[in-house]
Formats: C-alpha cells, structure tokens, sequence
C-alpha cells in the first residue's frame, strides 16, 4: 500500500483558493487564435466598486464573459468566495451590454426584472404574485416602479439601462459584474446606478464595471483594473490610476485628471 | 355544400371527419405555439430545412416498409424517417455553422436544398415501382387531410398537445433563452440543451405535420401565427397562445375546407387561411401594424 502510494505519480496540490469575492490567476483568452486577454491575474476586495478601464479591444467584456464561463478560456483558474467560479453561479449576477438584446422582445419591463429570479423560481414554474412583488422591488430601487408594466421596446435607453440593473439586483446575488452600463444613458439614469452602486457596497457586495469614461471613474469607484490585453494596473484608485499606467494602456498621453481628482468614497 | 362545411367545422359530418380535422387543429396549435419560441430565437428557417430534409427518410421509410411488408404506407415508418433525416438535416447545419466559416442561412440553404433533391431522386424512383404509382407522396409534400386515417389523426393529435404541454411547462425558461442567451447561460441555465429541446420541438411538430400541412408548408405553419399574433400583444405568453390559436384555426379551416373539396392540397388551403389571419392582424391589430403604426404617428 506504502509502496504504491510512493509510485503514484503525485501532483503537487494547487494552492488553496481564495476566499475573496473573485480571484482571477493567469486567465488568458482567445478569439479563434488571436489571444485577447494574456496572463491575467486579478483579486477583487471584499465590498468594493471596481472600475475595468481600458482602450476598445483591451478585453475588457471578453475578461466579464471568461469570468461569467461565456468565453472560454485557454488558461487560467477563477475562483469567487473560495470556490471554483462555475460552481458560484447563483452568487453572480451579470449585467450585459445593452446591445447585446433586441428590445423589441413581447415582454414588460416588470417581466424582464423577473428573469432575474428564475433560478429561484425553478424549473417549469410560472413566476408566481410573490415573485412580481419582488422584482417591482427591484424596479422601484432603481426608479422604474412607474414603468412596471411598459413594453421594453418603448423604453428609453437609460430606462432599458435601469431594467437590466434591476434584473441583476432581483438576483440577490453577492458579485456584480456589469458590461458598460453608464453607456449612452441621461443623467437620471446615471445618477441612479451610481446610487445602486454605492448602495450595493454598503451592503458588502463587490461589483466590476466596466466604464468608459476615465473623468467619472475615480468618482465613482475606488478600485481599478487598467486593462490592455494584459493588466497594465490594478488596485486602489489612487495608487494604481496614474498618468504613465494611462499612457501605457492608451497609447497617447492623457490628461491624468483621473489620478488627481480622486475623492474618498 | 355550404351545410356540408358548417357541418365540418363544428365537427358533425361524422367521427371520422371530426377527429381528422381535430387533429389537424391540435397540429396548428402545436405549430403556433412552439413558432412563437423559434421566431423570437431567430431559427425560423431552420423550420423549412427540417421540413426539406425530411422527404429523403420520408421515401426511405416508404422503401423499407414496402420491403419488409409489401406496403410502404405505415405512417409511423415515414414519422421515424422524416424524424430522423429532419435531425441528421439540422445536425448538418449546425455542424456547417460552427465550424466553417459558411452563416447559417447559407449552411441551411445548402442542406435543405442537398437533402430535398436526394428526396425528389428517390420519389421519382418510387413511381416507378408497381406498387408506388398509387403511393400518393405527392400528399406529404403539399399535405392532403383527406387521405387520413382516423389512427394517424389520433397520432398527430395527440403528439401534438403534447409538444403544447412541454412548450407550457418550459414557457419561462424559452422565453429567457430566446430573449437572453448570454443572460441565461450566465446565470447558469443549460442554454445548448434548451436550444436542442427546442428544436426537438420543433421537428416534431414538422413530423407530425407531414400529411397535413405537408413538409414544403409548414414553415408557414410555423412562421405566420407568431408574425400575426405578436400584431395583438407584447406580452410573451399571450403572443404564444394567441400564436396557438391563430395556428389551430387556419388548420382547423383548411382541413375542413380540403376535407369536402379532396383535389385541394390541405396544406396550401391552410397556409391561406394563415396568411389571411396575418393580413387582417396586420390591418387591424394594436400593438403592432397599420392600426399601431396610426395611432403613434405624430400629431
């Protein structure tokens, strides 16, 4: 018994997980050959907004959709509280790109936040009173309770904005990652998520953002994942949101507005 | 003749009538109600190539039935071929959308077209046996109610309230599919095994349409319903129930109408009756259409 034990062939033991609400080691990602994401390596604070910045094409998207496993990845290990990520579904919830749909689908804004509860909901059950009460909840956290009962398609854009916020908020979930929801919006709206924002990490949840827009970010977030193909910085607003790490991911000398105008959270 | 077709449609010309035009309304229900998931997932056509790749089984199946009975006419025989060169359709399909570079219009445009033509190679060769003269496979492609037995009703009625049944049971989770893959796949639902159900689905409505609505038409079967239906409601169940309903009435007219008047293709007369349902949602309906269009134009 001894003996064979001895000649098993032993891997040494992967090194334990970590128990922070995600922690990405050497992710790389591909779109058929052409690799989008190199060797990343990321761990996300507990209670914590985190803006992913970066240029077009910098895999910002692609590194949320390896995360969510929509991409698929040629290396690297995911973990989310501890865990293997796959196995941490129902703690994520996902905001996509609002393009990502056609808005013109038959369904109320009300029926859309409700998607958002099915994996509580069940198999082959019908979304039940309790549930409506709940996702028109969500609704009102982010100021649509009026809208409920609108055709998605006669939403403005800011609005369809709110409605993919309040589904993920319906999943109660502990991670939020969230494709560029600040894109295109009004003011109202942006107003609104960034309250939902700040809100969420009060109530300890940690959330991924990518943002486009470099003047808001130190606004609205105090952590930041600087990515161009690789990570270029990551860490605390202040530290890591510097004029030569913008330059570096950019490529042109930007006005480093971001690194000064920082403001404590 | 005009007592003759009221005495049809409310199912009183006879059992055997009722229950072949019965059926025929549970198929267009079935066809409704399942076309409203695959119109909003965006795989309409992919209705027409299983449609098309079916005649190859459905003579095949009629091949080895004559070969092993001495009659090729078992209709359960030509269900299993029209299943299981409709599957072998829409695996190829898949399998040229995902790994060439060909999109799925052309992958299906070149199946539906490779497969129909083998079919049309062996019909011809059917006519010439003795025994396929009188065959009557022409019925399976433009769909002939009168040729139907009351038990090959009963098999179409019944398959079909079931795939209505499935279709009830899975409505939220097809309706997070066709409105959100990446959402749902996120969220950790089993988008590829949906997808496939659907299409299971969906070839068996294409199946059991086989001599009803026949294999060229019923994709109108399953596309019209869905078009007029979301004409009336922008909500998801109700466009598909609506969608059922529309469906089961052109079936159920075309039926009866091919019923009293045999030398007209079943399928033709339904698909009409479908057309004209979506002419008139489309005059006449609120959420979508002239009437919607009118009402929102500006002042």
């Amino acid at each position: 018994m001894v003996a064979l034990l001895k000649f098993s062939p032993r891997r040494p033991p992967p090194p334990p997980l970590s128990r922070s609400p995600l922690a990405v080691q050497g992710l790389t990602v591909a779109y058929g050959g052409e690799p989008v994401l190199r060797e990343v390596d990321f761990v996300a604070p507990e209670a914590a907004l985190v803006a992913v910045v970066g240029p077009n094409g910098a895999g910002k998207s692609t590194f949320l959709k390896a995360v969510l496993g929509l991409q698929p990845r040629l290396a690297g290990r995911i973990s989310c509280y501890g865990h293997p990520v796959e196995r941490q579904r129902r703690l994520i919830a996902y905001v996509p790109q609002r393009s990502s749909v056609d808005w013109d689908f038959p369904a109320s804004a009300l029926d859309v936040v409700a998607m958002g509860l099915y994996r509580r909901i069940g198999w082959c059950r019908p979304v039940g009173a309790r549930h409506r009460e709940q996702a028109l909840a969500c609704l009102a956290q982010v100021g649509m309770a009026d809208f409920a009962r609108r055709q998605i398609g006669q939403l403005s854009g800011g609005q369809q904005q709110r409605v993919f916020l309040a589904r993920a908020l319906a999943q109660d979930a502990r991670l939020y990652l969230m494709d560029e929801p600040f894109a295109g919006v009004d003011a109202a709206t942006e107003r609104a998520i960034v309250e939902v924002l700040r809100s969420l990490r009060q109530r300890g949840r940690t959330v991924l953002c990518v943002h486009h827009d470099l003047h808001t970010a130190p606004d609205y977030f105090e952590h930041l994942l600087l990515l161009s193909g690789r990570v270029v910085a990551a860490g605390a607003m202040a530290e890591a949101c510097t004029a030569a790490a913008l330059e570096e991911a950019y490529g042109v000398r930007l006005p480093a507005g971001g690194a000064t105008a920082v403001r404590a959270g | 003749m005009t007592a003759q077709l009221v005495d049809l449609l409310l199912l009183r010309a006879g059992y055997n009538s009722a229950v072949v035009v019965a059926g025929a309304a549970a198929l267009g229900l079935a066809a409704g109600v399942v076309g409203s998931f695959v119109l909003l997932r965006r795989r309409v056509l992919v209705s027409d190539a299983i449609g098309h790749a079916a005649l190859p089984g459905v003579a095949l199946a009629f091949l080895a039935g004559l070969a092993l009975t001495g009659s090729g006419r078992h209709f359960g025989l030509l269900l299993l071929g029209a299943a299981a060169s409709g599957t072998l359709g829409v695996l190829l399909v898949q399998a040229i959308r995902d790994h060439t570079r060909l999109p799925e219009d052309s992958a299906i445009a070149t199946v539906l077209s490779l497969f129909f033509s083998i079919g049309v190679v062996l019909l011809s060769h059917i006519q010439t046996l003795p025994a396929g003269g009188q065959a009557g496979l022409n019925a399976l492609l433009l769909g002939s109610a009168a040729t139907m037995s009351l038990d090959e009703a009963r098999l179409v009625g019944g398959a079909a309230l079931a795939v209505v049944a499935v279709c009830a049971l899975l409505t939220k989770e097809f309706g997070l599919l066709c409105f959100d893959a990446g959402y749902a796949a996120a969220l950790g639902w089993p988008v590829r095994r949906l997808d496939l159900m659907l299409s299971l689905l969906l070839l068996a409505v294409v199946a059991i349409g086989l001599k009803t609505v026949g294999l060229i038409l019923i994709v109108a079967l399953v596309a019209l319903p869905p078009v007029a239906a979301r004409c009336w409601t922008h909500r998801l169940g109700r466009m598909a129930a609506l969608s059922g309903g529309f469906g089961a009435l052109a079936a159920w007219l075309g039926a009866a109408v091919s019923s009293l008047w045999p030398r007209l293709p079943t399928g033709g007369l339904i698909v009409l009756v479908a057309g004209g349902l979506l002419m008139l949602s489309l005059l006449c309906g609120p959420a979508r259409g002239l009437a919607a269009w009118w009402r929102s134009r500006p002042a």
